[in-house]
């Protein structure tokens, strides 16, 4: 089963930069054929195109008040869509995205995760979610062939 | 007795970049100030970086807005190269700008304005309970409908730019490829299928009878002529606003600015005067005059930036000064004037410039109100659909025609980037010295529409659109809330992070 890896911020805003760098990271090196990249930017409801194909999904973002300053956490679509009030606006991200999402997507993807990181981009956390993006996205693709397998 | 007290109004979608204070006295505000919080500093960011940068950069200003700021950027560049791009290339950047157009069009309106029906300040509105079945955030009718249509819509842009978001295949001369002449006929289906829904759901009517709409008196006749039109997102648009009393407030300076926008092919079926489908031009109340780009000046009196003069944007200085003219300063933004002029720019603008009869009614004798100001935009695309269909048609009659002139080489010199942006006026005016960027400046419209005031204490366009609007509870100023988003304010879409509720 193939998977996206869908990287969002901007990277010339500082603090906001770190799902760009992340795509950069992988997209220097050599991918899995199952797994496909995007610099999704600040493409907002924009990126719903993505969502569309039964692709699994995993989002990389810059995230607040989630964990501590250099650490990476891993939340469900649910939680982060939690995070929206409902109201659209120009700031409008990924929780309003993955709010409206089910009403809006005739078959949204079977699984969404996303890996958030708290404060500086650095180098160290930046190689450590690509390499977090990659295994989950190849432990999705274990998993789908294990269901095959025992279908 | 007059009481005067000071609020901050809490704009909860533009998340603290844009405040907006008031002073309110005998159930009016009676002043205003807009603050930009944020500094943002593109223009210093590009110095120093290759010629082209601009076109892989500047889309990142905006989530919303890339295609235009990539389009500015290119035209920057054509200028400076002296290159006038081919028909078709002409033609795939004007689809590519109509669309961005078109979605945010009908997404500001339903999802931003209208969502606004729904709060609950309008409780004893009489349509309250439609406007809630409608606009209620993330579950409305109309906004979930929106939503889907709109992001259909959005993959013209991504097949003719080969990416998206954030394409960056406008270049000097035209663009990178020619789009495949499956993507085109597939393009054509797209807008097809949004013109069906944008005339079933948006308008309740056909684009021509829509356009037959050339007078107050005309649009009270459409409005009563069916249900399919009071039904409508834009009856709906009317017949709510009139009740809130939308159309009597939210003004403005009575002065209205287009660049001009959407070039027309040397050849083709699309006739325009002046040969842009969005006219060029500076009004005051609807006297319209030609529009003179070295009539443009920023003034940074009552901004955060050291005070170099009132310079046009070629010779600008973006030279941030936190502590400069301690007392005064009290915005980010800086305040653009057309010849001294505080304007405001956008949807309004472009209709009242082009002597669209009904703006023209609507607007006249200073009549201008938020509700026509929505109106623009909610019913622009039925202006930009026809032509959208016919370049697209042209496309396909002319496929493997040159799409982009010269060789891609952009000598030293300097040129401006005009367009319309969904907002209003947006310019990049850029200087290449020894093949790098020496000097970039961008005027966007939410300068021109929010403005704080210049150096003879005249207010920016919304901060003088929400003077005289009444109040009726201070503690949620909704009402100025209506005023200030009619000009779709832009101030945070370039910082997404997803941030953890309190």
């Amino acid at each position: 089963m193939a998977t996206r890896i869908i990287c969002v911020g901007n990277r010339h805003v500082h603090g906001d930069d770190f799902g760009p760098r992340v795509y950069d990271c992988l997209a220097g090196q050599p991918l899995p054929a199952s797994v496909d990249i995007v610099d999704g930017g600040l493409g907002g409801l924009g990126l719903l195109r993505y969502l569309e194909d039964g692709r699994h999904v995993v989002f990389v973002d810059a995230v607040a008040g989630f964990t501590a300053p250099g650490e990476i956490v891993l939340l469900d679509a649910a939680e982060v869509a939690g995070q929206c009030n409902g109201t659209f606006g120009h700031e409008a991200g990924l929780p309003y995205l993955l709010r409206v999402m089910p009403a809006v997507l005739d078959s949204p993807p079977p699984a969404i995760t996303v890996i958030g990181h708290e404060g500086e981009a650095t180098t160290q956390a930046v190689q450590a979610a690509a390499q977090l993006a990659l295994r989950l996205a190849s432990e999705v693709a274990t998993e789908i062939a294990d269901d095959v397998c025992c279908v | 007795m007059t009481s005067r007290i000071i609020r901050n109004i809490p704009f909860n979608r533009v998340e603290g970049d844009l405040e907006v204070s008031i002073e309110y006295a005998d159930g009016r505000v009676s002043d205003a100030w807009s603050a930009g919080t944020l500094y943002r500093g593109f223009e210093n960011l590009m110095k120093g970086r290759g010629a082209l940068d601009g076109l892989v950069m500047t889309p990142r200003i905006c989530g919303i807005c890339s295609t235009t700021h990539l389009a500015a950027a290119a035209r920057a560049l054509d200028a400076i190269a002296g290159l006038t791009p081919p028909d078709n290339a002409v033609r795939v950047r004007n689809v590519a700008l109509m669309v961005e157009h078109m979605q945010s069009d009908v997404r500001h309106s339903v999802l931003m304005y209208m969502t606004d029906f729904a709060h609950a300040a309008h409780a004893r509105h009489p349509l309250y309970d439609e406007a809630l079945r409608r606009y209620a955030p993330a579950a409305g009718s109309s906004a979930i409908d929106t939503i889907r249509e709109t992001k259909r819509l959005l993959e013209v842009i991504a097949m003719l730019g080969g990416q998206w978001p954030h394409s960056s295949f406008m270049v000097p001369g035209g663009i990178a490829f020619a789009p495949s002449q499956a993507d085109v006929l597939q393009c054509l289906q797209l807008v097809r299928g949004y013109r069906a829904w944008y005339e079933r759901r948006v308008l309740g009517c056909p684009l021509e009878r829509w356009r037959e709409v050339d007078s107050r008196a005309a649009l009270d006749a459409w409005l009563d002529e069916s249900a399919a039109h009071r039904d409508s997102e834009t009856g709906f648009l009317l017949r709510f606003g009139r009740e809130a009393g939308l159309d009597v407030i939210g003004g403005g300076p009575n002065a209205f600015l287009s660049y001009g926008s959407l070039d027309l092919p040397q050849e083709t079926a699309v006739v325009a005067p002046g040969g842009q489908l969005v006219a060029a031009g500076f009004a005051r109340g609807t006297a319209v005059a030609a529009f003179d780009a070295t009539h443009i000046a920023e003034d940074v009196s009552h901004a955060w930036y050291r005070d170099h003069g009132t310079l046009h944007p070629a010779a600008g200085e973006t030279d941030p000064y936190a502590s400069a003219q301690a007392g005064r300063a009290y915005s980010w933004v800086k305040a653009p004037r057309y010849d001294g002029q505080a304007v405001e720019t956008g949807p309004l603008a472009e209709a009242v410039i082009d002597g669209r009869p009904l703006f023209i009614d609507l607007v006249a004798a200073g009549r201008t109100s938020a509700l026509a100001r929505q109106l623009a935009r909610l019913t622009r695309p039925a202006t930009m659909l026809p032509a959208v269909e016919v370049w697209l048609q042209e496309l396909l009659a002319t496929q493997g025609a040159p799409v982009v002139a010269g060789d891609g080489h952009v000598p030293d010199g300097e040129g401006a980037g005009l367009v319309q942006a969904a907002r209003g006026a947006l310019g990049h005016w850029v200087r290449i010295e020894n093949g790098r960027i020496a000097r970039y400046q961008v005027i966007t419209p939410t300068a021109w529409n929010g403005s704080p005031r210049d150096s003879t204490g005249q207010r920016g366009a919304w901060e003088e659109a929400i003077v005289g609007t009444p109040i009726a509870d201070p503690d949620n100023p909704i009402e100025a809330g209506h005023v200030i988003r009619s000009f779709d304010p832009c101030l945070v879409c370039a910082v997404h992070t997803v941030r953890r509720r309190t």
